[in-house]
């Protein structure tokens, strides 16, 4: 298993090894508890990784939507249903073509939490009505060690969006994602 | 005549002696207690001691609020914590396991609760807090399946053929309609209606990928909890 984010193993919970688990319950509530623990197991291992994308076009062959050890897999209809859960949430969005549900971005940081990071950032460095490219938010030297250092552009972008729309940065269109120019308010 | 009177009289003074002797052994339990009151409330062990030696001389710790040796023991708010701790663990894990959780699992739930260098938790904590409860009329009770010992959190009476089924999953966590079928040749109806109330009621959940064999697994997630 690769770890690209992280140094130290993600710790899985116990229900993780129970086969049942990887079968949609048939009881409503039941589904809903389980359901409620796999929304909890992905936002908790996207994290740890700093992961950031579903795809439902293939079976899953990777944790944590199968686990090797007792050669289980959550079927595409019940991870669907559990991605709608987060997307309830507000912690993912679909991101696939139109109705198909085969593609989704994992919020396991609310957009909002971004912008607000991002923003205590730049004031504090007294970056505030300067204008920063996406790519020194999230290459740039001056944010390593921040959280937002290294987020993927996606999110970045809809952190990004929500200080534009709190009257708290204004975008201007670069040749490319990277190249987006933001200017940040007080 | 005369032996009768002897006998009853000597019996008389024999009973008053050993009143005399029964207050005093109170008398000194409660200043024992008294003394060691920290002791009581931090080890189980001797926490367990005592409530025996109150059984032997007549005197339940829990049987009254007003009792002295509960207020002394300070077992009445540790047993009423820990009674409310365990409804609080039961409610919350009902909707995964069906009501229905292991003793050990229990106690290692509220170990990790508790805070830190508070009173160890041992099974007759348990037991004694669970007896407490009875009054609310919960259904919480201890039953056995086999070797396992396993708290019930739900009102209703278990089906009989849920505890038999359950008694069969003891050890591998785990049935399939053939396991039933061969213990108890019950008919395809009895075994259908058994699964299909047990899955409603959440106490098994099914596992439809297992390997090789057609026919579906149901897992009780009461049991599988244990020692993982």
């Amino acid at each position: 298993m690769t770890s690209p984010g992280s140094a130290t193993p993600f710790q899985f919970p116990e229900i993780y090894s129970f086969p049942p688990f990887f079968t949609r319950q048939p009881n409503e509530s039941t589904w809903r508890e389980q359901r409620r623990q796999w929304c909890e197991l992905i936002l908790a291992y996207y994290r740890h990784y700093r992961l950031y994308s579903i795809s439902l076009t293939e079976p899953a062959r990777e944790p944590p939507f199968a686990n090797r050890q007792v050669s289980r897999v959550l079927p595409a209809d019940a991870l669907r249903e559990v991605v709608d859960e987060l997307v309830k949430q507000g912690n993912a969005v679909w991101t696939g073509a139109k109705n198909t549900k085969d593609a989704c971005l994992v919020l396991w940081r609310k957009p909002d939490v971004w912008a607000s990071m991002i923003h205590q950032w730049a004031s504090e460095r007294g970056l505030l009505s300067t204008v920063l490219t996406v790519f020194e938010l999230t290459s740039g030297d001056d944010t390593v060690g921040q959280e937002f250092h290294d987020l993927d552009a996606a999110t970045m972008r809809r952190a990004l969006d929500v200080l534009q729309s709190q009257g708290k940065a204004q975008l201007f269109a670069g040749s490319s994602d990277e190249d987006l120019g933001v200017k940040l308010f007080a | 005549m005369h032996k009768a009177v002897g006998i009853g009289g000597l019996r008389r003074k024999e009973a008053e002696r050993l009143r005399e002797q029964i207050a005093l052994m109170k008398s000194n339990l409660e200043n024992f207690v008294r003394e060691h009151q920290r002791e009581i409330r931090s080890d189980p062990v001797f926490r367990v001691q005592i409530q025996r030696m109150c059984q032997l001389i007549g005197v339940d710790p829990l049987a009254s609020r007003k009792g002295y040796m509960a207020e002394l023991l300070g077992v009445g708010d540790f047993y009423c914590e820990l009674g409310i701790q365990i409804i609080d663990i039961c409610v919350s894990t009902r909707s995964a396991n069906g009501g229905l959780i292991e003793v050990e699992e229990l106690r290692r739930r509220l170990i990790r609760r508790r805070l830190k260098g508070s009173e160890p938790i041992v099974e007759d904590d348990i037991r004694r807090a669970i007896g407490q409860l009875k009054p609310l009329k919960g259904g919480y009770k201890i039953v056995d399946f086999g070797n396992r010992k396993m708290v019930q959190s739900v009102a209703r009476e278990l089906n009989s053929d849920f505890s038999t089924v359950l008694t069969l999953a003891q050890h591998t966590c785990k049935f399939t309609r053939e396991d039933i079928r061969a213990a108890w040749n019950w008919d395809e109806d009895r075994a259908t209606s058994c699964i299909n109330e047990m899955l409603c009621s959440g106490i098994i959940w099914v596992d439809e990928q297992q390997v090789g064999d057609s026919s579906f697994e149901y897992w009780v997630p009461a049991f599988f909890a244990r020692g993982t």
